[in-house]
């Protein structure tokens, strides 16, 4: 019997679809595709989530400032965002007017160190927004860098185990090699599948946090100028 | 993670509703072409069809090139039948009887016992006729034993009677004759006497006649007789013959086919070694001659050409033998090189040499010098002619080369070698 004939009898025509890929692949291999896959899921699903928060915060940001630099008053304002959850630039609004009034409602004025304390509150205010925000940007990056070496794993493991059957069939020819690699750079694939995205969008996110971040930053400062004159304006009065 | 759908974060949602159409797209839409037909390369050296001709008009192991090398021929070409591989042997003559194997097949020729067994029916049935044949041969024998004596019985019995009735019938015819004598003598007793003599002389005849009728007539009746009786003798002779005969033969047949049931077995043994040893033992002249004779010639008829040509040769002296590859002669050169160096010495102002000098040198196999040794080209200025010529008794006084036995195959290549030399000029 020609040898090329039996080699051929002896090993079925791989298939080389995707789903032929996967199914032929090791268990491990097999482990490593789904999660690439489940990683590759959630990282989208995150940078959608992220995509639109970050679009609605920035709306909300555009509508808050549209509102401040309205002319309304203080406590107009503080009145109509009080009653609602706050995020973004309302949120530092809302808890430094809170601190404010507090400051004010007591029996004692507290005014000595109000401006400080209004700093501290803006401060804290502004990381939980950006830790808000921040949120699960990390597993973006985590699987931007990790994603192509889990894959690459699956890849190495599947090679080994193409290696053990080229030796099992002693036939070195390519029609022996081939399928086993391929499958095994499947994994590869699908990491890199995952990873590209993640990375892109984090680059993308992180910028959007720093830029959202800045922002707020911008309107703490403004914000706590306006009411430190108020307070100083008014311990001029007191005394 | 939460399950239920949230307006605000449908990221997950949208990301597995994509994630799940790319794949189904992956793998009902997009099917990875099969892959080609792995081949194995199989190295091929590509040559011309000249030189596929040279090739096959030297022979490897002869001595030396022939002026006109023809490939070898045994015989002459002619149209010879063609066979199919399948019936290519099958007018080779029969295998000769003498062989190891052949003891064993004789073996096996040996009858087998259904074999025997119809054979001895046949046996049988050919003993029967025999023996019939032999019976009927044997009364017809008697037969005629009998049939000849009947014949002389009946012979001397009808000479016997036919005697008698001669004699009655004489008697007869002479009282006949008488009573016509005397009647005529009473009739006529005056008529004329030599009517009378002529009468009786014809009457005579007559008689004489009826005499010799009747003798025959008798003979005949006679023979006829002592045939029939001797047929019908015959017949019952051979009918009882026949009916003994066949019992006989039923008897022994029976007697006979049980004696050769009982005996066979031992019968086929005692042949069977009998023959194994007769095969072994006989030395049949006969046999030989007629495997000698029966030598036919072998299917391979030997090559073939326009004339018979059995004189090896290492092809044609003219450009039929081997070729040195490139590499292989610019080794050469370079072992030629060398070893005429060391006997080179340069002219003075060789240093200021510019054309190489190219030499004609004629090798022999052994490496010396076939010819003279030529200057092909050399410079037009006194130092290159003056460095040509000190390159030319260079290559005289080192004169036999040594040369590795590699190169031998293709001493027709390096016979003459045209060569630039570059000798230090030191």
């Amino acid at each position: 019997m020609n040898p090329a004939d039996a080699m051929q009898a002896a090993q079925p025509v791989a298939d080389m679809s995707l789903f032929g890929l996967f199914w032929q692949a090791h268990l491990v291999v097999k482990i490593v595709m789904l999660g690439l896959l489940g990683a590759s899921v959630w990282c989208w699903s995150i940078i959608v989530d992220k995509t639109l928060l970050f679009r609605r915060t920035k709306e909300e940001m555009d509508a808050f400032e549209d509102a401040f630099w309205s002319g309304r008053s203080l406590e107009e304002l503080y009145r109509s965002f009080n009653d609602r959850p706050a995020t973004g630039l309302a949120a530092l609004f809302v808890a430094a007017m809170r601190e404010w009034k507090r400051s004010f409602e007591g029996s004692g004025r507290q005014i000595q160190s109000l401006s400080q304390r209004i700093d501290k509150v803006l401060d804290v205010t502004i990381q939980r927004e950006v830790e808000r925000l921040d949120s699960k940007l990390l597993f973006l990056a985590s699987i931007g860098s990790a994603g192509p070496y889990i894959g690459l794993f699956g890849t190495v493991w599947g090679i080994m185990t193409a290696f053990t059957s080229i030796a099992a069939s002693k036939n070195t020819s390519l029609a022996v090699v081939a399928p086993g690699i391929a499958e095994a750079l499947f994994a590869t694939a699908i990491g890199l599948f995952a990873a590209i995205p993640a990375v892109l969008a984090y680059n993308k996110l992180q910028a959007s946090v720093a830029k959202s971040q800045s922002r707020l930053e911008g309107f703490a400062d403004e914000f706590s100028a306006i009411l430190s004159r108020q307070i100083d304006e008014r311990l001029s009065l007191a005394a | 993670m939460r399950l239920s759908f949230d307006r605000r974060e449908p990221g997950v949602w949208i990301s597995a509703a994509v994630h799940a159409g790319l794949l189904g797209f992956a793998l009902f839409a997009v099917v990875a072409q099969a892959m080609p037909e792995a081949q194995e390369g199989v190295p091929v050296e590509v040559m011309t069809e000249n030189q596929f001709s040279e090739l096959t008009k030297g022979v490897r192991e002869a001595d030396k090139p022939m002026p006109n090398a023809t490939p070898r021929a045994d015989r002459k070409a002619e149209k010879i039948e063609e066979r199919e591989p399948e019936n290519a042997a099958k007018d080779a003559p029969a295998a000769p009887t003498r062989t190891a194997q052949m003891k064993l097949a004789s073996v096996d020729e040996m009858p087998l016992r259904s074999e025997s067994l119809e054979r001895a029916e046949e046996a049988k049935a050919a003993k029967l006729a025999q023996e019939k044949a032999e019976a009927a041969k044997a009364e017809a024998a008697r037969a005629e034993a009998a049939k000849a004596a009947a014949e002389k019985a009946a012979a001397a019995k009808a000479e016997a009677k036919a005697k008698a009735e001669a004699a009655k019938a004489e008697a007869e015819k002479r009282e006949q004759l008488t009573k016509l004598i005397e009647r005529e003598e009473a009739e006529a007793a005056a008529e004329a006497k030599a009517k009378a003599d002529a009468a009786a002389k014809a009457k005579a005849e007559a008689a004489a006649k009826a005499r010799a009728e009747a003798k025959a007539k008798a003979e005949a009746e006679a023979k006829a007789e002592a045939e029939r009786e001797k047929a019908e003798e015959a017949r019952e002779k051979a009918e009882a013959a026949k009916a003994e005969a066949a019992a006989k033969a039923k008897a022994e047949a029976a007697a006979k086919a049980k004696a050769e049931a009982a005996a066979k077995a031992k019968a086929d043994a005692e042949a069977k070694a009998r023959k194994q040893a007769e095969l072994a033992d006989k030395f049949n002249a006969g046999d030989i001659k007629t495997m000698l004779a029966s030598k036919a010639p072998s299917q391979s008829t030997g090559s073939t050409g326009h004339e018979v040509q059995k004189m090896a040769a290492l092809g044609a002296a003219t450009g039929t033998s081997q070729r040195l590859s490139p590499s292989m002669r610019d080794a050469l050169v370079g072992m030629l090189q060398q070893q005429i160096e060391r006997c080179y010495a340069a002219p003075p102002g060789a240093a200021q040499g510019v054309v190489l000098p190219m030499l004609d040198i004629r090798l022999n196999q052994n490496g010396s010098l076939g010819a003279e040794p030529r200057i092909m080209r050399g410079g037009a200025s006194a130092v290159d002619q003056s460095i040509a010529q000190a390159a030319l008794r260079a290559v005289r006084r080192c004169a036999p080369y040594k040369i590795p036995a590699q190169y031998a195959p293709y001493y027709n290549d390096w016979k003459a070698i045209n060569a630039e030399f570059e000798f230090s000029a030191t």
